[in-house]
């Protein structure tokens, strides 16, 4: 029963990284209908700029606070520049090119940060609390993790469903042409939405980093989980992506406790085939079918 | 008052306009008739910005927009109301409506819009808070048209109105657009197929056959143009 819970509160932190990545992923599809494949390269990027503004002396949430604004910024640019021209292309090309970017971040992390591994600090301890003479199997920064996660997606709630801008925003991702007869300015929409999405994976990065270490590649796993996630979810529900994400951070935990950790990507791609064959729009398809 | 001056458009080899030219005067109703095919849809469509001509302009009070992105061409006051799926289907009734009113800064005046779309449109007010997924295809039309209406256009281009809407609310709606464009000087184009319906409200009328004008006279003196009607209007 302990090892179970153990497991549970594990799955609980890793499920919140993922779903933050699945957000990213389904922030962007609902966007632009692309699986941006850079996402994790992006937050391996930004995190990697974290730890330069750490080595150079920065305190730790400066640091933070450069990479959250990196990914703001790397999503912005990366939709303005690459992806917008190609735009109209069919969406495989703009599939494409996010391997590319992918590709290409993660041989540029090398060249300029070094490719070996390096370890990235907690916010907080990453020992468990104690509650009087018993240690829970939950740490202070897992705690962190948890209610940054939840706060970063409370907020994109209030801005998409309280908003004006989120409103527009939301209108720009369902029927672009009907929205620029609105005189909404779908383009600025578009970017926006990638600089959100980009924040949200650059968050993940940071989150996860001090567990899995830093180097090229970490991100790669995080970006297959979250994406199983956001399929499970349904990949264009922002709620379905959060409940996908923090499933598969379950899912693997109980994986990697019961039968050995080398079975967690086994198990990701188990769930991943098993939803695509029972329910392949996803247990939580929010966009009701047009009825025409 | 929108002016349109020679206007060729065309989809590759094929030319859906050819050498268009008429204008909307203030507070006044144009309607375009012709058969499927003619070029009605394409005319307005190129009118706020979706299509690119190929030659000629279009004016807005002396302005020419032909070359301006959409969204620019309806923040000048042109609303569009898209033939058939025009409503956000994923979004509220209510959400709908707030992206009419979106381009004005005047929040009072925004609320005000509101309230007016509801008045005028009552099935809407009851399903403000439900997806526009959930409405009838007449409800969306409805939808469509009080969402154009809450931006408080000057000039209003509306594509096949009566698809999908009963008789009597199309009335409805006829008569409240008639009162804006006497009230605000709305200018309007009416795109239909139904011809006599659209010569019994409309001042001008131009008729298109195969990308070109072949008629253009006040609606009155072409609804009773027995040649015309039976050639190109089918009543």
């Amino acid at each position: 029963m302990q090892r179970f819970i153990v497991l549970t509160l594990n799955g609980l932190t890793e499920g919140s990284i993922y779903a933050a990545m699945a957000l990213a992923l389904v922030m962007i599809w609902r966007a632009t209908q692309v699986v941006n494949f850079a996402q994790g390269a992006m937050a391996m990027f930004t995190t990697y700029l974290a730890l330069f503004s750490l080595e150079r002396g920065a305190p730790y949430w400066m640091a933070f606070l450069v990479a959250l604004l990196c990914g703001l910024l790397l999503g912005g640019v990366i939709e303005r520049v690459l992806v917008r021209p190609v735009e109209s292309a069919p969406p495989l090309n703009i599939v494409i090119l996010t391997l590319g970017v992918l590709l290409v971040l993660e041989a540029v992390a090398p060249m300029i940060f070094g490719g070996q591994i390096r370890s990235f600090p907690a916010a907080f301890s990453i020992v468990g609390i104690k509650l009087g003479s018993l240690q829970v199997p939950f740490s202070a920064f897992d705690l962190f993790t948890l209610a940054s996660v939840v706060f970063l997606m409370v907020l994109l709630l209030l801005l998409f469903q309280k908003t004006d801008l989120g409103l527009r925003m939301r209108a720009s991702a369902f029927n672009a042409e009907v929205s620029r007869l609105l005189g909404i300015r779908v383009g600025r929409m578009l970017t926006l939405g990638w600089a959100l999405a980009s924040l949200v994976g650059a968050l993940s990065g940071l989150l996860i980093a001090p567990t899995l270490l830093l180097y090229p590649t970490y991100m790669d796993q995080v970006l297959v989980f979250g994406f199983t996630g956001a399929i499970l979810g349904g990949l264009d529900s922002p709620p379905g992506a959060v409940v996908g994400g923090l499933a598969m951070g379950f899912s693997l935990s109980y994986v990697g406790g019961y039968f050995g950790s080398d079975l967690e990507t086994v198990g990701a791609l188990v769930i991943l085939v098993a939803v695509l064959m029972v329910r392949p729009r996803g247990l939580f398809t929010l966009r009701a079918q047009r009825v025409v | 008052m929108l002016e349109i001056t020679n206007l060729t458009v065309a989809y590759g080899p094929i030319v859906a306009l050819d050498n268009v030219s008429f204008s909307v005067a203030d507070g006044s109703i144009t309607a375009v008739l012709g058969a499927n095919g003619a070029g009605k849809t394409t005319l307005v469509r190129t009118i706020s910005g979706l299509v690119r001509s190929r030659a000629g302009s279009v004016r807005l009070d002396g302005r020419d927009i032909s070359r301006l992105a959409p969204e620019a061409i309806a923040r000048l006051g042109i609303g569009h109301v898209p033939e058939g799926r025009g409503v956000l289907a994923e979004l509220t009734v209510e959400e709908n409506l707030r992206l009419g009113g979106l381009s004005r800064a005047d929040r009072a005046d925004r609320q005000a819009a509101l309230s007016e779309a509801y008045e005028l449109f009552m099935p809407l007010a009851q399903r403000r808070h439900l997806p526009a997924a959930t409405l009838s295809g007449g409800e969306r039309q409805m939808l469509s048209i009080a969402r154009a209406l809450a931006a408080r256009p000057r000039v209003l281009l509306l594509d096949e109105p009566s698809l999908g809407l009963a008789g009597r609310v199309l009335t409805q709606i006829m008569a409240r657009i008639k009162q804006l464009v006497e009230d605000r000087k709305l200018s309007v184009l009416l795109i239909e197929q139904n011809a006599r319906s659209a010569l019994s409200v409309a001042d001008d009328a131009v008729v298109l056959s195969l990308g070109r004008i072949v008629a253009h006279d006040r609606a009155q003196r072409l609804a009773s143009e027995e040649g015309l009607r039976h050639a190109y209007l089918g009543f």
